[in-house]
């Protein structure tokens, strides 16, 4: 071995790149080693075709604000747009539910559909910011250890005990009952028009391998909202891509003193006594460490990076317990012109955000029921962007990116390969859209197919899994990844998880790897 | 000016009358009323045909709590459990899994289907005990209320975390993932055989509203895998003369007591004065009067029907409005003249003295599911059927059986266009046709059919949407949160009025324990 560092992060994700800045920032020179020719993870910007860029996973974010504060990521050259629209959710009688940003807005335009909904929106609002209140704590803190409680454990659940006191007898209540429900009651609770409630109903199932009427996905609802207490989610975009915002963070590590090299596969992780030596690449060069923090997920990590024979059988079985199927497919196209969706009469702030094909509960549900028999879904849930709307300079003069998460897409298919499906996938998801904007055909110049095995094989996603594991009631907080396990730190000393296969795992929030660095912290320190 | 009771019950459904009983037997002066000619609600044995009785609804027993059987003495009042012994599928291919309460057996016929699934299923029964032991006390529990500040209430909840602190590691795992996950999720981690996994994940759905799959539904499994009967975990059984023994025992145990019954006395109102109970009328216009009153029905029935408007706080009438019933089941009793004759199994084995499930594969089920999701029973439906009379010869004539098949899904809220009245045919052969392909046999061989759709339940037995356990057993209506949050302890906003039925914790299933534990907190209050 010709070097030694404090700590090695395995992959340049954004949890990695925010668990690489703190570290950095407190002293640590952390190496973050990137398989890919750019880090970035799932968070990334790549010309897809010729004149094209597009965020070809992530399109949209919701970072937490002390991450982007901590950062400084608006110095280090991020730019968020936050458009006026937070979702724009198109119905197949040829009308669409424009929810703003703003309430008062947003409840304006609901009253084209319901009155009652519109009166309602408040007050679903008003929840939200409640729970999120107490959930976004919760969060925030790194989960407590069951059988004996450490002073810090006890110091932060006292202060989500006061914060759930705080809220006072009948939200607390709410957020009792709320959690383990299906998200389809949730917003029928609230509200009558089926549009509107499988907009919001949206946000419970996105990426997970539930439909609407699964229980617990209420839950996941809550927890985005925790990041993002606006009802429909009003997420950020940002200039030049998603990408944009894990260039910034790259740049913000480097200058606190962390070092990035992109290119370099690890292949193992180094461990002598049941203690972790340092990593091995492909080239078989080998990098000591003090500390292995890995951001890959929790399957990648201990199945492939790890010798098996180190774990517990217990470990072993909780790891292969760990549910992480992914069930969507992103789509990229390059557009020569921008669709028309005729339901909009040519607002074009509308298509500004994520639009959303989803039009009824029922319509999401059978979405899902496809998927559970191995099969995607002929009629699928879509969220679309067209991010050159708001930053032209991703697309050629004139023309245009759309991106499309695509749900669901289940990783193990009934027949047949993914290889096999990829054009059926991509017709299917062209034909949808079309029935909303007759003219996209016309308009394609290219399209790029990411399907559940892509997601594994090329961006490292074990099932092709978004989250790095389902979020679901039993894999969140003491549960993420699983029981006993959920503190960043692992059965093998010196290697930890920053990843979103730990808590609390949400999405693009930067959330994981800043709750990791801080246990991690607390280790290297001592 | 008639009588006053210390206690009026309404509702002689086996909470009622366990309900009854344990009042009668503090000295209270109680009355039970029952709307029907007959007592126990959905725990009844009716002769529907000459000759033939049936356990109308609720066919099979095991969750019965001991406390009750001891306290009140059933065995003595006539209680009698007849042992049910092992669940038979059927499989389409002629094959079959028959599971018994013989150790030796199940494991060598389990491991006819995967030899890696026969030790499994050895170590998931060991791995269930201690979670019906972290259970059981729950059940015996009052539910505390998380909100309060009553440092009793904090006590109860500091006890539940420290017995949770106190399980190990795998135990804390198991039972966080029952408490969370989908019985089908749940039980893919411990078996492969598809056939044995969804027959086990049916314990999970029973009477809810939810499918295999469904997050929540392996709570359901346990709460059933905690069937006791004599103390045995996880055995089932029958009653002799039917279900409807068991609640004539208990009645028998509260006429002993002093509780007086009356049936045929429908309760149309709840009389409150200032904000309490004081009495009921009758749907004939008698009024009675008692110091308490305490409902078994459910809750829609008891706030929303007899109740006047105004006499209860809004948000507590939304909160019983937003409790979710969603029936999912019917029930089809057939009259037969010899027994089903299975492919798989020719002949009049032991495999017909258990239940028989039709369950052969989870995608079976949770497709099952699929239909009833968009308001259309299930065109290939799950069924659990037993054929008491092979146990209990005095059920059935002589030569003759009664075979009752539980099914779902059957939603009570259909698509629009279709109603249950013109379905009930439909329903009836659908389920005759799906065992017919197991037994062939079975349509030559009926001599009567009685078909009871979700509507039946609610107009017959006056279970809201056909719910059997008065409302679904889905996390966000369990323990503390059941049947409203914040009313879970029996008590309602109206001073003296109780609840005492399957809507309150623990739930539904002949278990008697919100009867008997309704019953502990009234004399609390009372003495």
């Amino acid at each position: 071995m010709h070097q030694s560092r404090d700590v090695i992060i395995i992959g340049g994700g954004h949890n990695g790149l925010v668990t690489a800045f703190y570290l950095a920032k407190a002293g640590y020179n952390p190496l973050v080693l990137e398989r890919r020719g750019q880090v970035g993870g799932a968070a990334i910007t790549e010309e897809f075709h010729p004149g094209f860029r597009a965020s070809v996973l992530a399109h949209s974010a919701s970072l937490r604000p002390n991450v982007i504060r901590d950062m400084q990521l608006e110095e280090h050259g991020l730019k968020l747009i936050s458009p006026d629209v937070a979702v724009t959710s198109l119905s197949p009688d040829n009308r669409s539910l424009v929810l703003y940003r703003d309430h008062g807005k947003a409840a304006q335009e609901i009253s084209r559909f319901s009155n009652k909904d519109a009166a309602k929106y408040a007050d679903f609002q008003i929840a939200l910011e409640k729970t999120s209140r107490v959930i976004s704590r919760a969060l925030a803190i790194t989960p407590p250890e069951i059988s004996r409680p450490t002073k810090g454990d006890l110091f932060s659940l006292l202060q989500l005990g006061r914060s759930i006191r705080g809220l006072g007898k009948k939200s607390t209540y709410d957020l009792l009952r709320w959690g383990p429900m299906a998200i389809a009651d949730l917003a029928s609770e609230f509200f009558e028009n089926d549009l509107l409630r499988a907009t919001i109903a949206a946000r419970g199932i996105f990426g997970t391998f539930m439909g609407p009427w699964s229980a617990g996905t209420s839950l996941v609802l809550l927890l985005r909202a925790a990041e993002n207490t606006n009802t429909p989610e009003a997420n950020a975009f940002a200039e030049g891509g998603i990408g944009a915002i894990t260039q910034a963070m790259a740049n913000a590590g480097q200058e606190a003193g962390a070092e990035i090299r992109t290119g370099v596969e690890v292949v193992s992780i180094k461990i002598k006594n049941e203690i972790t030596q340092g990593v091995v690449l492909s080239t078989g060069e080998e990098i000591a460490a003090r500390a292995v923090i890995s951001n890959a997920d929790p399957k990648a990590t201990f199945l492939k990076l790890t010798d098996a024979s180190l774990l517990s059988p217990t470990f072993t079985k909780r790891l292969q317990n760990f549910r992480m199927n992914g069930t969507v497919a992103k789509l990229n196209f390059a557009l020569s012109a921008l669709p028309t969706f005729t339901s909009l009469n040519g607002n074009q702030d509308a298509l500004k955000s994520r639009i959303q094909i989803g039009p009824e509960i029922d319509y999401l549900e059978r979405a899902f029921d496809e998927s559970k028999y191995g099969n995607f879904s002929r009629a699928p849930f879509l969220e679309i962007t067209i991010p050159s709307l708001i930053d032209p300079s991703l697309a050629p003069k004139g023309q245009h990116v759309m991106s499309v998460y695509m749900q669901y897409a289940p990783y193990k298919l009934k027949d047949g390969t993914w290889t096999d499906q990829r054009s059926d996938l991509a017709d299917v998801v062209v034909k949808t859209i079309a029935q909303y904007a007759p003219d996209l055909p016309d308009k394609i110049l290219y399209a790029q197919a990411i399907t559940p095995l892509d997601l594994e094989q090329t961006y490292g996603m074990t099932g092709g899994h978004i989250f790095h594991g389902e979020l679901a009631l039993d894999q969140i907080f003491t549960m993420r990844p699983f029981l006993d396990w959920a503190r960043y730190r692992t059965p093998i000393r010196n290697l930890y998880l920053c990843g979103s296969g730990t808590h609390p795992g949400t999405g693009l929030t930067g959330g994981s790897g800043a709750n990791a660095a801080r246990e991690i912290l607390k280790d290297l320190r001592r | 000016m008639a009588t006053t009771y210390d206690a009026i019950v309404i509702g002689g459904g086996h909470n009622g009358l366990t309900h009854a009983a344990y009042l009668g037997r503090a000295g209270k002066k109680v009355l039970v009323l029952e709307r029907r000619h007959v007592l126990g609600g959905a725990a009844v044995t009716e002769e529907v045909f000459p000759g033939f009785k049936f356990s109308v609804c609720s066919y099979v027993v095991s969750l019965l709590r001991p406390e009750i059987i001891r306290d009140l003495d059933l065995p003595r009042h006539g209680l009698e459990i007849l042992p049910l012994d092992g669940t038979f599928t059927p499989m389409p291919n002629g094959d079959y899994l028959w599971r018994i309460n013989d150790h030796g057996k199940t494991h060598r016929e389990i491991a006819r289907h995967s030899k890696l699934d026969a030790d499994a299923y050895d170590d998931f029964g060991k791995a269930m005990q201690p979670m019906c032991h972290f259970v059981k006390p729950i059940l015996n529990m009052v539910p505390p209320d998380p909100t309060g500040l009553n440092p009793k209430e904090l006590s109860k909840l500091l006890f539940m975390t420290r017995r949770f602190q106190k399980l190990s590691s795998g135990d804390r795992y198991n039972l966080v993932q029952l408490m969370t996950m989908s019985a089908a999720d749940f039980l893919d981690q411990w078996f492969e055989t598809d056939v044995l996994k969804a027959t086990m994940s049916a314990s999970g759905i029973i009477g809810t509203f939810l499918g295999v799959r469904s997050p929540g539904t392996a709570y359901v499994l346990l709460h059933h895998y905690m069937g006791e009967i004599d103390g045995a975990f996880r055995a089932w059984g029958f009653a002799r003369g039917g279900t409807g023994g068991i609640s004539n025992a208990i009645a028998e145990a509260a006429l002993e007591a002093g509780v007086e019954i009356r049936k045929e006395s429908g309760v149309s109102k709840i009389i409150v004065k200032g904000g309490r109970a004081i009495g009921v009328a009758l749907t004939n216009g008698d009024e009675m009067y008692g110091r308490v009153i305490s409902s078994s029905v459910d809750p829609r029935h008891t706030f929303i029907e007899f109740i006047d408007n105004g006499s209860l706080p809004s948000d507590f009438v939304d909160e019983v409005k937003r409790y979710k019933f969603r029936g999912s089941s019917g029930k089809v009793n057939l009259a037969l003249d010899a027994l089903p004759d299975f492919k798989c199994m020719p002949g009049s084995g032991a495999h017909l003295r258990g239940a028989i499930s039709i369950s052969p594969a989870v995608e079976y089920m949770e497709r099952a599911y699929d239909d009833a999701k968009y308001g259309m029973f299930s065109r290939r439906p799950y069924i659990d059927m037993v054929i008491p009379s092979l146990t209990d010869p005095s059920v059935a004539p002589p030569g003759k059986h009664v075979l009752s098949c539980f099914v779902q899904y059957a939603p009570y809220k259909l698509k629009p266009g279709l109603a249950w009245d013109q379905l009930r045919d439909d329903f009836g052969n659908t389920v005759i046709n799906t065992i017919s392909e197991y037994a062939p046999n079975l349509k030559n061989i009926i001599l009567h059919k009685q078909v009871l759709t979700p509507l039946d339940l609610e107009r017959e037995w006056g279970l809201s949407e056909g719910n059997i356990f008065q409302g679904e057993l889905s996390l966000e209506q369990l323990f503390f949160l059941r049947p409203a949050p914040g009313w879970a302890r029996f008590r309602t906003p109206i001073r003296n009025l109780y609840m005492c039925g399957s809507a309150t914790h623990p739930g539904g299933g002949i278990m008697g324990a919100p009867g008997r534990l309704a019953a502990l907190e009234v004399l609390k209050d009372v003495n």
